[in-house]
């Protein structure tokens, strides 16, 4: 993580839930995850929604087909994920 | 497929308010002028017939004559527009450039959010425009 902010200075809610699945998964937790978390109002909050909707929501797509497309075009922007 | 954009409309102009109007670390114009420049170099056109809401929309037009770099320094210009770019090229010296020259990881946070929703709204219009053959 480039930006140490990010990286270490969450509020305590989120920092509780870092805590949390650093626990259960019993490994480092995602820079995604950490980004998505970090001043969730600005960003991650309604992103997560955002995200939720078009990948689990109702659509004409299966679930499989739109994470491909999201995989694809994560290929296309040299993104792994 | 024509409510496309109508469909997930409500979404994005929550993300949209989000990136825009929550309190922060830089000023909301520099970010909506951030945002506005990343969608037009993503391919964001005027269509009037784009699906997209009419607040995304307002955002993008309103913007596009403030977006022109007057608003936005020139170092976090050049930084905005790599991330609009070609993210992947983005190196630990362009944001220690910018940290060195009293940039906080706040604003440089707030700057590439509203960089990346902006090329990414950029090139859903301009996909959901090819969908409907133009």
């Amino acid at each position: 993580m480039r930006l140490r902010a990010v990286e270490h200075r969450h509020r305590l809610p989120q920092r509780l839930k870092l805590a949390l699945i650093r626990l259960v998964s019993g490994r480092r937790v995602p820079d995604v995850v950490k980004t998505l978390l970090y001043r969730p109002e600005f960003f991650g909050r309604p992103m997560c929604d955002w995200t939720q909707a078009v990948m689990r929501g109702p659509s004409p797509w299966s679930v499989g087909e739109r994470e491909l497309f999201a995989a694809f075009t994560s290929h296309l922007n040299q993104c792994r994920f | 497929m024509g409510d496309l954009g109508g469909r997930y409309a409500a979404y994005t102009a929550r993300l949209v308010d989000g990136v825009l109007a929550s309190p922060g670390h830089t000023p909301g114009e520099l970010r909506r002028a951030v945002l506005a420049r990343a969608a037009q170099l993503s391919g964001s056109g005027s269509d009037a017939s784009s699906p997209l809401s009419q607040r995304e929309r307002g955002t993008r037009v309103e913007d596009a004559t403030g977006a022109s770099g007057e608003t936005i320094p020139a170092a976090l210009a050049a930084y905005a527009d790599k991330v609009t770019r070609h993210a992947y090229r983005v190196t630990d010296e362009d944001l220690g450039a910018l940290q060195r020259a009293g940039t906080s990881d706040d604003a440089l946070f707030e700057v590439t959010v509203s960089a990346a929703l902006g090329a990414a709204l950029g090139r859903l219009e301009r996909g959901l425009a090819a969908l409907r053959g133009e």
